[in-house]
C-alpha cells in the first residue's frame, strides 16, 4: 500500500517517537475514499437522512407547508412536473411549490408530499428495528462470549421455570395457586443467598448437591435459542406476527427488530471467543478491571467491527421488509403515507399513471442501493485481510 | 460419523419441540380470536362461536390444545377452521403448484450465478467485474414487488402475452397442445425468475469471492508457474476447489421449497404456498398457519443436517 511506504519513509527518525502519524478515523477515511461505490452511497444516505427529517418538519404539525393528507378529487391523477388547474381549486389547496413535483395519485393528493413523509417512515424502521436487534445482539453475543463457560445449575432452572409458570397461571386466572409459585422464587433466591455465606466450607447434603448440578452451559444455551429462531422463515413470521398485533408503526419496528437479531449475535460471540483469550485482556484483568468494564470498555471496540457492517446492510434488509408489509397491507395504518403503500395503491394504475410505481419503487431501490454499498465499501475498509489485495 | 449422526439428530430433534413450542405460544398468546374475525356476520351468534370453541378445543386450557394440535398433526388429520378440509391435503396441492416455480427458479439461480461469478474473479477489478458487481448490488436492493410491476409492463408492452395466474383463463378448451404449453412457459417465467433475482445477485458474490479465495493460494502459483494455459488454471485447479462450499449449499436450498414468496405469489395470483399461507394469516386459520411453520423449521433443520453431512462427505478435512 503506497500511503503506508511513503509516510513510513519520510518520517522515520530514530529520535523522533514512533506513533503513527494519523489517527485511526483519518486512516479509514483514506481508505474508505478509494471506494468510489462507497462514497455514492454514504452521499445518498446522508442526503436521505436529511430529506427525511426536513419530510418530517415540513409534513406534520397543524399548518404543514406540504400536505400529504389533502385530497383534491378534481386534480387526480395528474402526472408529474403539471401545474395545478387553478380556478377549480381553493387558495388553501394550491400546492407549495406552485407544481406538482412527483404528480397526484388517484384522491388527487400530492405524491411528493407523501414522499417526504414517507421517507421519515422508513428511516425510523430502518433505524430503530436495526438499534433493537443490534441492542439484543451484542448483549446475547457478549454473554455467549464472555461467560460462555458459566454453567445453568439446576436450581436456577427450577426457579426461572416456576416464576415462567407463575406469570402464566396469574394470567391465566388462577390468581391463587400462580401467587404460591411466584412467592417461592424470591423467598428461595434469599435462601440462596443465605446459605451462600454460611456454608462455604461445609459439605452439602446429598439432595441439595443434585440442584447444585450444572444443567447446562450458558453458551449452549444461547445459541441454541439462536438456532431455534433460525429455525423460523422470517418473512412469514414477521407477517404473522404484524398482522395479529394492532396495526402500528411502533409494532413493524419491535417485530423486525427481535427477528433479525441472531446474526449479530453470533458475530459478536465469534469476535469475544477470540478476544477473550488475548493478553491485552489478560492484562485487564490483572490490573483489577471489573467484567463491565472489560467488555465495554476493552473488547467491544474491537469487535464492532463486522456489527457496524452487518447493521448497515441490516438497514437495507429492515426497509424492503417493511415496504413489502406495507405493499401487502400489513404496515402503518392509513392515511399515514409510506413508500410501500403510495405503490400499492398506486399498482391499480399502473398503466395509466406509471409514476405512482415507479417513484416510489426507485426511491426504495436508491436508498437500499445505498445502504448496500456504504455496508460493503465499510467491509472491505474494516477488514484487514482484504486491504491489500486491491 | 454414527455418533455425529446421532447427536445432531437429537438435537435437531429438541429445537423442533422449543420450536413448536414457541410458535404455538406465538398464535395463541397474540391478542384476538379467531371467532372474532367477523364479528358483524350474522351467523356468527353465540351459540355458533361457542360450537366453533368446543369443536376445536379452544375452550381447553393452552396445554391440552398444544397436544391436540400436535397430536392432529402428527396423525395427519388436521383440519383447516375455514373450510374443514384436510391441512395436509391442502398444503400438498398448493405445494404442487410451489414446485414448478421452485424448480425452475433454482436452475435459473445456479446456471447463472455460476459462469457470472467466475468470470468476475477471473477478470477482477475490471470493468466486467466492477459491472457485475453494481449489478448485484442492484439485483439485492430492488424491492422485488416494484420490480415485478416493472417486468409485467415490459412483458405486456412487448410480447403482448399474458402474464398473471398459472394460465391464461379458459385455454384450455380448443387450444393445441403446444399452445398450452408455451403458455404455461410464459406463465411461469416471470415468477420464477423474479424469485431468482435475489439468489443470483447472492450466489454470483458468494462464487466471486470463493473464487478469489483459491486463486491466491500457492497451488495456483504453483499450476501458472509450471507453465499450464490460463483456462486449465481456471477451470480445472482452481474451480474445483472453490466448488467445494456449494456442495453444501444444496441442502441449505431446501427450505426454499416450503418458503414461497408471499409476495410474488399474489402478485401473480400463482395459487402457491406462500399465497396459502398469507390467506391463512388473513382469516386467522391457525392449524394451517402452523403447519405451514412446522413443516418450514423441519426444512430448515434437514437442510442444515443434509449440508453438514455433505460437508463430512465432501471435505476429508474436517472428518475427525
Amino acid at each position: 500500500m503506497n500511503i503506508e511506504e511513503k509516510g513510513f519513509n519520510e518520517d522515520f527518525q530514530f529520535e523522533t517517537p514512533l506513533a503513527p502519524k494519523r489517527t485511526r478515523l483519518q486512516e479509514f477515511w483514506l481508505l474508505f475514499r478509494q471506494n468510489r461505490l462507497a462514497i455514492l452511497g454514504l452521499f445518498i444516505f446522508i442526503l436521505f437522512f436529511c430529506c427525511a427529517i426536513a419530510g418530517l418538519f415540513m409534513t406534520s404539525g397543524p399548518d404543514p407547508l406540504f400536505d400529504p393528507a389533502m385530497i383534491r378529487l378534481q386534480e387526480k391523477l395528474r402526472p408529474p412536473l403539471v401545474k395545478p388547474n387553478l380556478d377549480s381549486l381553493r387558495r388553501e389547496e394550491i400546492p407549495c411549490l406552485g407544481f406538482y413535483l412527483m404528480g397526484t395519485d388517484d384522491l388527487g393528493r400530492d405524491v411528493f408530499a407523501r414522499m417526504l413523509q414517507g421517507a421519515w417512515v422508513s428511516l425510523t424502521v430502518g433505524f430503530v428495528a436495526v438499534g433493537i436487534s443490534v441492542l439484543i445482539g451484542i448483549f446475547m453475543g457478549g454473554i455467549a462470549g464472555y461467560f460462555g463457560q458459566h454453567h445453568i445449575r439446576v436450581d436456577h432452572v427450577i426457579v426461572t421455570f416456576l416464576l415462567i409458570s407463575g406469570t402464566a397461571l396469574v394470567t391465566a386466572h388462577f390468581i391463587r395457586f400462580g401467587a404460591v409459585l411466584l412467592c417461592l422464587t424470591p423467598a428461595y433466591i434469599f435462601y440462596s443467598f443465605l446459605t451462600q455465606n454460611r456454608s462455604k466450607g461445609k459439605t452439602l447434603p446429598l439432595w441439595a448437591k443434585v440442584f447444585r448440578k450444572n444443567a447446562v452451559s450458558v453458551d449452549t444455551l444461547i445459541m441454541r435459542i439462536v438456532d431455534i429462531m433460525l429455525c423460523f422463515p422470517s418473512f412469514f413470521l414477521i407477517l404473522t406476527v404484524v398482522a395479529l398485533l394492532p396495526a402500528s408503526i411502533y409494532n413493524i419496528m419491535i417485530v423486525i427488530g427481535l427477528t433479525s437479531w441472531m446474526g449479530t449475535t453470533r458475530f459478536v460471540r465469534a469476535e469475544f471467543l477470540s478476544l477473550r483469550e488475548q493478553d491485552f485482556v489478560a492484562a485487564v484483568k490483572t490490573l483489577g478491571a471489573g467484567n463491565f468494564r472489560i467488555i465495554f470498555r476493552h473488547m467491544m471496540p474491537n469487535a464492532v467491527a463486522p456489527v457496524l457492517v452487518s447493521a448497515t446492510i441490516g438497514i437495507a434488509t429492515a426497509i424492503l421488509t417493511e415496504a413489502g408489509l406495507s405493499f401487502l397491507g400489513f404496515g402503518v395504518p392509513p392515511p399515514h403515507a409510506t413508500w410501500g403503500n403510495i405503490l400499492s395503491d398506486g399498482k391499480n394504475f399502473i398503466f395509466d399513471a406509471p409514476w405512482l410505481t415507479f417513484i416510489p419503487g426507485i426511491a426504495i431501490l436508491i436508498v437500499v442501493l445505498s445502504f448496500n454499498l456504504f455496508g460493503e465499501g465499510l467491509r472491505d475498509v474494516l477488514n484487514p485481510k482484504l486491504r491489500g489485495r486491491h | 460419523m454414527i455418533s455425529f449422526i446421532g447427536r445432531s439428530v437429537i438435537q435437531k430433534i429438541i429445537t423442533l419441540f422449543f420450536v413448536s413450542i414457541v410458535s404455538f405460544l406465538i398464535i395463541h398468546i397474540a391478542p384476538g380470536k379467531p371467532s372474532q374475525v367477523d364479528p358483524m356476520n350474522p351467523k356468527f351468534t353465540p351459540e355458533v362461536v361457542e360450537r366453533f370453541q368446543k369443536e376445536f378445543h379452544l375452550d381447553k386450557p393452552l396445554h391440552v390444545q398444544y397436544f391436540y394440535f400436535y397430536k392432529d398433526l402428527f396423525t395427519g388429520e388436521t383440519i383447516s377452521w375455514k373450510d374443514n378440509q384436510s391441512v395436509i391435503n391442502k398444503i400438498w396441492e398448493r405445494f404442487l403448484n410451489s414446485l414448478p416455480l421452485f424448480i425452475v427458479g433454482t436452475i435459473i439461480t445456479w446456471t447463472l450465478s455460476f459462469p457470472i461469478g467466475i468470470r468476475s474473479a477471473i477478470f477482477r477489478g475490471q470493468f466486467y467485474d466492477r459491472s457485475a458487481t453494481f449489478l448485484s448490488y442492484l439485483l439485492i436492493s430492488i424491492p422485488g414487488f416494484f420490480f415485478a410491476y416493472v417486468l409485467i409492463i415490459f412483458v405486456v408492452n412487448q410480447f403482448h402475452v399474458p402474464v398473471i395466474g398459472m394460465e391464461t383463463f379458459g385455454i384450455g378448451e380448443g387450444a393445441s397442445l403446444p399452445h398450452i404449453f408455451m403458455d404455461r412457459i410464459w406463465h411461469l417465467l416471470l415468477p420464477s425468475m423474479l424469485g431468482a433475482t435475489g439468489g443470483i445477485a447472492v450466489l454470483s458474490r458468494y462464487v466471486r469471492s470463493q473464487m478469489l479465495e483459491v486463486e491466491g493460494q500457492d497451488y495456483i502459483r504453483t499450476a501458472r508457474a509450471k507453465g499450464l494455459p490460463p483456462e486449465q488454471v481456471h477451470y480445472k485447479h482452481a474451480l474445483r476447489n472453490a466448488l467445494l462450499p456449494f456442495v453444501t449449499m444444496f441442502g441449505l436450498i431446501l427450505p426454499g421449497l416450503i418458503g414461497g414468496s408471499v409476495i410474488i405469489e399474489s402478485i401473480f395470483s400463482w395459487p402457491g404456498m406462500g399465497r396459502m399461507a398469507y390467506e391463512a394469516i388473513l382469516a386467522r386459520d391457525y392449524p394451517v398457519i402452523l403447519t405451514v411453520n412446522f413443516v418450514s423449521a423441519v426444512l430448515v433443520l434437514a437442510g442444515t443436517f443434509i449440508s453438514d453431512l455433505l460437508y463430512l462427505i465432501v471435505d476429508p478435512r474436517i472428518r475427525l
